[in-house]
């Protein structure tokens, strides 16, 4: 009988802590914790729950509760560290954790007579039976009561917060205060009557938790990308709670609502997963996945629409790389071209949108894997940003988190300049060389073509410097961006559409052309690779790595006079090509 | 030993949401009441913010879920019904009939009787009449929606508390917990109104009479 009196003190504060304080067991994904197909240690199955492994705290229980009579008061503390910890002196330093009991658990054997026990063994599985009824509601209920909510967020992200679940188990505690005790509330399980005793197991619970505000900790936002490398599949809004619970703690609004309202997100972010997609296609498919560009244009096509245009183009563009059968693009090489610009254009979007995990290609390492996704989850993002206004107050809450990608940004943004304006060298190069064949003349034709896009290119990098500006000062107007964009983009759209009409039979500025000059544009890198062989290869490889280089940290702000020449320069490119090969550009268009 | 029954508090729910709200009462129930070896599962309703506990066995959920789909069919065509769903736990026994032979016979301990109203939301149908009303009816009827989702939440919660309550409250009547191997929960059966009997009566009637059995062959 003392055993089962042991054990189920035991099991109780196992249970308790385990749906109550996170730091037990940090690593463990919930749901596969519990069902483990592993055996169960013969411990655990002490009332036929399983429970998993137990936390050390437990096996200590034995040392401290020397009388098995005294009740076991679990305390669930709430600590509210302080927020800020940036004011220096010694006060504030020491004004951080208030500590807020939340829950109160009492399980109490109490012995009723000290008639010695009777060691009846049916009476003891009666107990045990009625014993492992109270534990299983105690389970349930765990999971009923407010502080479980706290307890799921607190574990779930990998962000700390402000706010922390710590336990205290005692024989004694102090009483609540008066106006504690208003605020909570008390249930009672039904005691089980044994000979000896009786047990019993009751709660003081705070009503509600709204009083305090969950919100991330600052300081780790690093990890809040690191989170999101490559895994769509991690909840899209997960960091949402985080950002938006400055509300409320137990507004788990977000995440009981998350799967519904994930599915209006899932849309933009069901590019995400597409991001991924176009991975482990050829480089063709990637680039021609980059349709985006033509939100470059300021189209704000919401994201689903981009979503099925981008797979529309995907599938055209596959056609056509392979109608065109020119080998492999290699990777570093291909992804540069065409997408950059609008890399360029939606850096700064990624930043904002990297509460969502459509940044997740935005991580730096991996440069050639990485490199598709990345240079499309900036296009995303545009589209994502065009539909985002509505949302701008969930965004601008996210903004604390993109304090992080800027400099991210930054060195991607780097990267690509660096890159695009390499590749540009290379092509003015190889358009020289290569006068004589038609490819290269109708490539290079295409990529006057395409130097419309450049030209967004270069504007965008031009609206680099500034957004470095921008970004220095504050990275807290996501749509700051947006304002520069749309005038810009229509310029853009002016001139590319001037340039479509002169290089193919397209006269319309609509999207479907600037998908035509991408795909192009793709087109014309191959051959050109192809022919320039190791030089470009080379090249490219080492500002492939240059841009890593860059990427990796540093950063150095260009110019606004650095993009005007560069844009004067694509200018003379493309009017020296359209002299060259004007005419040839006029078969590529297919549609 | 005796029957307990327990009438659980009437649910108002819409057609998408029976078969959460179903499984989530459901699994709570058979969780309370699987004292076999269990590893609990926790699953996170979707259409709510609550956390329910399952047993993890897998024929259980299996069983829960045909049972909720059986239901669903019912609902489909009886819309806007009040319907009760009952879950009862029974033991079997073997009882001696002269001539016959043995006889297994269900003895039942504990009825749960879930209630639920399936509402159907009236239809959008009228977009296209009025253009400016459209925009306010949609509104309001999101609105509604998200008013009866948020009471629908709290009943579940209530229901929920309630079962742990009854639980808790009643543990006499439990049989003995059988000592084989891989025995997850006394033997159960879930009733859905059928097609046929268009009062739920039939059904109640035959149970009663089972539940009302003279010769209790109950050990405990």
């Amino acid at each position: 009988m003392d055993q089962i009196v042991s054990q189920f003190l035991l099991k109780s504060l196992h249970i308790i802590l385990d749906s109550r304080i996170p730091s037990l067991h940090p690593n463990d994904q919930r749901s596969g914790h519990r069902t483990s197909v592993s055996r169960a240690r013969k411990n655990d199955k002490w009332f036929n729950l399983v429970l998993g492994d137990r936390p050390a705290a437990l096996e200590n229980l034995n040392f401290w509760h020397r009388n098995l009579m005294d009740p076991m008061i679990i305390d669930v503390i709430l600590v509210d560290e302080g927020s800020n910890s940036s004011s220096v002196d010694a006060y504030s330093a020491m004004k951080a954790s208030v500590e807020t009991v939340i829950e109160r658990w009492v399980v109490h054997y109490e012995s009723s007579r000290v008639t010695p026990n009777i060691n009846d063994s049916s009476l003891h599985k009666k107990i045990y039976k009625k014993l492992i009824v109270l534990l299983r509601s105690l389970y349930s209920q765990m999971r009923l009561l407010p502080a479980y909510r706290i307890f799921r967020q607190l574990s779930s992200s990998g962000q700390t917060y402000n706010l922390d679940l710590i336990y205290k188990v005692s024989t004694f505690s102090n009483p609540f205060s008066r106006a504690e005790e208003e605020m909570m509330k008390e249930y009672t399980f039904a005691p089980v009557e044994a000979s000896s005793g009786r047990f019993s197991v009751a709660v003081s619970y705070r009503k509600t938790l709204s009083d305090f505000n969950l919100e991330p900790a600052t300081s780790l936002f690093p990890r809040i990308i690191t989170d999101y490398v490559g895994s769509p599949a991690t909840d899209p809004l997960r960091s949402f709670p985080s950002f938006d619970k400055g509300v409320r703690a137990t507004s788990f609004s977000l995440r009981g609502a998350r799967p519904p309202s994930s599915a209006p997100f899932q849309r933009p972010h069901s590019w995400t997963s597409g991001f991924h997609r176009p991975a482990p296609f050829t480089q063709g498919h990637s680039l021609g996945g980059s349709p985006p560009t033509y939100c470059t244009y300021g189209s704000p096509s919401p994201p689903t629409d981009m979503y099925s245009q981008r797979a529309q183009s995907y599938r055209s563009t596959s056609q056509r790389v392979n109608s065109y059968e020119e080998c492999q693009l290699s990777p570093p090489f291909s992804p540069s071209p065409s997408p950059s610009p609008p890399t360029y254009f939606s850096s700064g979007s990624v930043g904002r949108n990297r509460g969502r995990s459509e940044t997740a290609p935005m991580t730096i390492p991996h440069p050639t894997a990485s490199g598709n996704a990345r240079y499309l989850s900036p296009n995303f993002s545009d589209p994502n940003r065009h539909s985002l206004p509505p949302l701008s107050p969930r965004h601008t809450r996210l903004d604390p988190s993109s304090q992080e990608s800027p400099s991210g940004i930054r060195s991607f943004r780097k990267q690509e300049s660096l890159r695009s304006g390499e590749l540009h060298n290379h092509y003015v190069n190889q358009k020289v060389t290569k006068d004589g064949r038609d490819d290269s003349g109708r490539f290079s034709g295409l990529l006057s073509s395409s130097g419309s896009p450049r030209i967004g290119f270069s504007r965008s990098s031009s609206r680099l410097s500034f957004q470095d500006d921008l970004d220095d000062g504050d990275f807290s107007c996501p749509f700051d961006v947006d304002d520069v964009d749309p005038p810009a983009s229509n310029a853009v759209d002016g001139r590319e559409g001037s340039e479509l009409t002169s290089s193919s039979p397209m006269g319309a500025k609509s999207q479907d052309a600037a998908v035509g000059v991408l795909v192009h544009m793709l087109r014309t890198a191959s051959p050109l690779e192809q022919n320039s062989s190791c030089y470009s290869a080379q090249s490219l490889n080492t500002e492939q790595e240059g841009g890593v280089a860059t990427a990796s940290g540093f950063f150095m702000p260009r110019k606004t006079t650095d993009a005007l020449e560069e844009l004067r320069s694509y200018r003379e490119m493309k009017n020296l090509l359209r002299s060259k090969s004007g005419a040839h550009v006029l078969t590529k268009e297919e549609a | 030993m005796n029957c307990e029954v327990c009438h659980l508090k009437e649910l108002e729910v819409e057609h998408y949401e029976i078969r959460e709200v179903l499984r989530c009462i459901l699994h709570t129930i058979i969780f309370h009441r699987a004292l076999g070896l269990v590893r609990p599962k926790e699953i996170d309703l979707e259409l709510f913010e609550i956390t329910y506990v399952q047993c993890g066995d897998e024929e259980v959920e299996k069983k829960i879920d045909e049972k909720i789909d059986q239901f669903i069919g019912w609902a489909e065509k009886h819309p806007n019904k009040k319907s009760q769903i009952c879950l009862s736990f029974f033991e079997v026994k073997n009882k001696q009939v002269s001539w016959f032979g043995k006889q297994m016979e269900r003895l039942f301990w504990e009825h749960w009787y879930i209630s639920l109203n399936v509402a159907q939301q009236p239809k959008v149908h009228s977009l296209k009449s009025h253009n400016n009303k459209v925009v306010d009816t949609g509104e309001n009827i999101l609105e509604e929606r998200s008013i009866r989702r948020a009471s629908l939440e709290a009943s579940l919660r209530d229901v929920l508390f309630q079962i742990i309550r009854f639980v808790n409250d009643k543990k006499e009547h439990v049989p003995p917990i059988p000592n084989r191997e891989g025995f997850i929960s006394f033997p159960y059966e879930i009733a859905i109104p059928s097609s046929s009997d268009s009062a739920f009566g039939m059904d109640m009637f035959k149970r009663m009479l089972q539940t009302g059995h003279p010769t209790m062959l109950s050990s405990d």
